[in-house]
């Protein structure tokens, strides 16, 4: 479920000021956009114009200085300064010129990473405001505010805006998939969420019999519910909607040794590892699957890296951190 | 069990919606009489009030601020009869001084000898078994072969080792002995590794403690200081002692290959998993892999517990392993496991493939899902009904007394599960077993016995900070059944690793005596073998442990009552 949900959460993460207001970044740029031929600056010039918030005048300078024979610590300068105005001035394309370089020139410069993550944030929450201000009753706008409003915990308009889209087009896809995916995070959503996300996922496969995610979740469930066998054609059918859904074959390998398929579950694990490295638990089963079919110099192996990989990981289920 | 299946239709509700149900009852005080409506007598297990039985002893876990991880693990019990008269006296383990905990009064061990009218009287002082430092566990076992059990009390600090006088009296011999395992002992067993008819000692060693090394972990996002998950304390190795025969012992932890595998044991049992004749043992580790220690009868054990899939969960990772147990559940002659981890783990029942390895039944038998919100500590496979198939009882708490906060789902107090057999598999009866599998209590240590030699084995349960819970079996006498004591002679003289097979009528049932098992405690000795509703047996056959190794089968014993078998006689007594 990881992949798919953590997708989302990026996505939401980014959404997180939605509808809020004017962004950080660009409050930081006091804006005076007097206009000027500044053709001429030299990048120090530039840099003090636009700490001025003399934007207009000093974004051309401040973008040669980026790529020009600058020094390093002159040319982070004018890249903030250049990131800040392009925000202030509402010039997405300059933004993401200076985000470019920024990140090229001081990929590990923690300083820089952080006015990146703003720059993000705030060009995420102008998109979103875009969206708002351009189509606010359209399918896209209800499922951005729904993501928004269930990343802010706000667990029943999130559900009332999925349900309204439900109501509006039945049949869209992926509504039903984030509401079942809503019932199974919701706290509060009552004994029976497990089975209503259940029939979410199921009419979603209505919709959209490709939806790889609606697959594995139903495999996951069935899985938890004790239910290997349900889960087995769910995980495989995911698997193949998505050759790169290293939990899908993680899900099918793993229920086929519950059943004690070894054989079997040796291929979709082997997919697993070979997708998922750093994953004990695809190693562990790999291993005993290759165990148990007699392969013990293999299955030596993946348990010697299972075993290196969960010494210094937290147990199963950390309790009480 | 069709008796107590004809109850009121509320006791047919799930177990979760009971639970709510009763917590609802709770809240506001207008509970109806759920399951009250039935006598405690029609239910398999009835507590023994302390008025009835005189036990009055409490144990004292010492819970302080600091929360010291000692003081949510203790402690252990035993059912064991130290004055052979035939009955089942009552051993209970206490905290008390050490490094960083002094009682406000000092707090004793106790032992309640048997009055053989269901009340027990406190002989500890007279018994000299007091102890006094922050205890533990217990494991009983005649260790010099004299006919009287000894006591080997395990504790966080040094351990002891009592030897029983056989005149209602015991002597400390643990410096001479040689055992005093210093560190934090918690589980131990009696068993014979080397098969040379005396009784070893294995101890389990938990993590590297001291008030010294307690970590400021534990404040959560509720705000508040909890125990700290064991993970961040350093793994220590557990002890070998050889019994040399002359009441001293040798540390063999090293050359027998057990010092070379690093744990956090909190439990173990003695079992031969590959029918070898050798004892083999199993042992529960909490945050680091279990280990199976398989003896190679040549002095070493060969820790295989990854490879035959017993070490880890089924994502490849360590659980936290505390209770356990091993008995051949599925009745196909091989030795199965079991082992209790922490809430939201599952707990594991592990059946042996016969080639070594070992297969996880959690999901197929239905104990993962009665178990996943539960954390286990004492349990054991024993016939509590006597129809001839072994069930599982488990006690349950979880060792954060604020876990609630932290996991709704979780509670500190856990009730008990009981699991009947049905000689394949098993079937979760807690439910309609009666108020005591809906009473929420902090469990630790379980230990099983027939205190009132009615052939229902009874059971002991010791409470972390809190009186014990002595269990009258109810179901067990509906049964017939037959009770053996066995006693060794070449073989080790409680005759550990013994197997008794019989047959009655269509029964056809082995049961091996296995050393220890539960957690942090120790058993009746006796096997009692159910026999449902046959009124007769038509033989019994014991497989005596090396190095005697005999079988001697006894044709139409007696029912319904207890008989001693001695290695290489030929009646029973």
């Amino acid at each position: 479920m990881s992949r798919y949900s953590g997708k989302v959460f990026l996505l939401v993460f980014s959404l997180g000021c939605l509808w809020l207001g004017p962004a950080i970044l660009a409050q930081q740029s006091k804006v005076a956009a007097t206009p000027s031929a500044a053709s001429g600056l030299s990048p120090e010039q530039a840099i003090t114009l636009a700490e001025q918030g003399r934007c207009r005048e000093s974004i051309s300078a401040l973008k040669r200085a980026m790529s020009g024979q600058v020094p390093a610590q002159t040319r982070k300068k004018a890249g903030v300064a250049g990131l800040r105005c392009s925000l202030t001035l509402d010039d997405r394309d300059s933004a993401a010129d200076f985000i470019r370089w920024l990140n090229k020139q001081f990929s590990h410069d923690p300083d820089i990473l952080f006015v990146l993550v703003h720059a993000y944030s705030d060009l995420s929450t102008r998109t979103a405001q875009d969206l708002g201000r351009t189509a606010p009753q359209s399918i896209a706008a209800h499922k951005l505010n729904a993501e928004a409003l269930e990343m802010q915990g706000k667990w029943e308009p999130a559900q009332l805006e999925y349900e309204g889209i439900i109501e509006k087009e039945p049949n869209t896809p992926g509504i039903h998939f984030l509401l079942g995916r809503l019932l199974l995070s919701r706290p509060d959503a009552g004994p029976d969420a497990g089975e209503r996300a259940k029939q979410e996922f199921l009419k979603e496969l209505e919709i959209d019999p490709k939806n790889a995610g609606a697959q594995y979740v139903l495999g996951e469930l069935a899985r938890q519910a004790d239910k290997c066998d349900e889960a087995i054609p769910r995980f495989s059918q995911a698997a193949k909607l998505d050759s790169n859904f290293a939990e899908a074959y993680l899900g099918w390998g793993t229920c086929l040794v519950v059943l004690s398929h070894y054989e079997e579950a040796i291929p979709p694990l082997e997919r697993a590892v070979r997708m998922q490295q750093g994953n004990p638990a695809a190693h562990y089963n790999l291993a005993v699957a290759l165990s148990r079919t007699g392969r013990k110099e293999a299955a030596e192996k993946e348990f010697a890296i299972q075993r290196e990989l969960t010494k210094n990981s937290p147990p199963d289920e950390p309790k009480k951190e | 069990m069709q008796k107590m299946l004809n109850v009121t239709s509320t006791l047919y509700l799930t177990r979760r919606k009971l639970l709510k149900v009763l917590a609802a009852c709770a809240a506001t005080g207008a509970c109806p009489q759920i399951t009250a409506a039935l006598p405690q007598s029609e239910f398999p297990f009835e507590v023994v009030p302390a008025s009835a039985s005189g036990i009055s002893w409490v144990h004292v876990s010492g819970k302080s601020p600091e929360k010291y991880l000692p003081e949510s693990s203790g402690a252990g019990c035993a059912l064991f009869d130290y004055d052979n008269d035939g009955w089942m006296d009552i051993y209970l383990v206490n905290s008390g001084k050490c490094d960083f905990y002094t009682p406000d009064l000092p707090l004793r061990n106790a032992l309640y000898r048997n009055n053989r009218d269901g009340t027990f009287t406190d002989v500890t002082q007279k018994a000299g078994v007091a102890a006094g430092g922050f205890g533990q566990g217990v494991a009983v076992g005649d260790y010099d072969r004299d006919g009287f059990p000894d006591l080997y009390v395990t504790q966080y600090g040094r351990s002891i080792l009592f030897h029983n006088n056989g005149d209602g009296t015991f002597s400390d011999v643990t410096e001479k002995a040689g055992v005093a395992a210093p560190g934090w002992a918690s589980s131990a067993v009696w068993f014979d590794y080397d098969n040379d008819g005396l009784l070893d000692l294995f101890v389990c060693q938990f993590v590297d403690f001291s008030k010294e090394k307690n970590k400021p972990c534990g404040i959560h996002e509720d705000g508040k200081r909890h125990y700290c998950i064991p993970k961040i304390y350093r793994p220590m190795p557990s002890w070998l002692f050889h019994n040399n025969g002359d009441g001293t012992f040798t540390d063999v932890s090293k050359t027998s290959g057990i010092a070379s595998h690093l744990g956090k044991a909190w439990g173990v049992v003695a079992t031969d998993i590959n029918n070898d004749g050798w004892m083999d043992l199993f042992v529960s580790n909490d945050t680091v892999p279990n280990f199976l220690f398989v003896n190679n009868g040549k002095g070493k054990f060969i820790e295989n517990g990854t490879e035959a899939g017993v070490a880890y969960s089924a994502n490849g990772k360590p659980r936290s392993g505390m209770g356990l147990d091993s008995a051949d559940f599925n009745e196909d002659g091989w030795q199965d496991l079991f082992v209790a981890n922490l809430d939201r783990e599952d707990f594991a029942i592990y059946r042996n493939n016969r080639d070594g390895t070992f297969d996880d039944l959690a999901i197929p038998t239905g104990i993962a899902k009665a178990t996943r919100a539960m954390s286990g500590w004492g349990l054991k496979f024993f016939d509590y009904d006597n129809d001839g198939d072994l069930d599982l009882l488990l006690a349950n708490g979880n060792p954060d007394d604020l876990i609630k906060a932290l996991h709704g789902e979780s509670a500190y107090e856990e009730p008990l599960l009981l699991f009947n057999g049905t000689g394949k598999s098993f079937e979760d009866v807690s439910a309609r077993s009666g108020p005591l599998f809906t009473t929420m209590m902090s469990s630790r240590g379980l230990a099983i016995g027939d205190f009132d030699n009615d052939g229902a084995v009874d059971v002991l349960i010791s409470v972390n900070n809190g009186a014990p819970l002595l269990l009258r079996n109810n179901a067990g006498k509906h049964n017939h059944w037959l009770g053996i004591r066995l006693v060794g002679k070449k073989c080790n003289p409680d005759a550990v690793g013994a197997k008794v097979s019989y047959q009655a009528g269509d029964l056809k049932r082995s049961r091996m005596k296995v050393g220890g098992g539960s957690y942090l405690s120790s058993h009746d000795p006796r096997i009692v073998l159910g026999l449902g509703n046959r009124d007769k047996v038509d033989w019994v056959e014991v497989k005596w442990p090396l190095p005697g190794g005999g079988t001697q089968r006894f044709g139409n014993p007696p029912v319904d009552r207890y008989i001693t078998i001695i290695e290489g006689e030929d009646k029973w007594k």
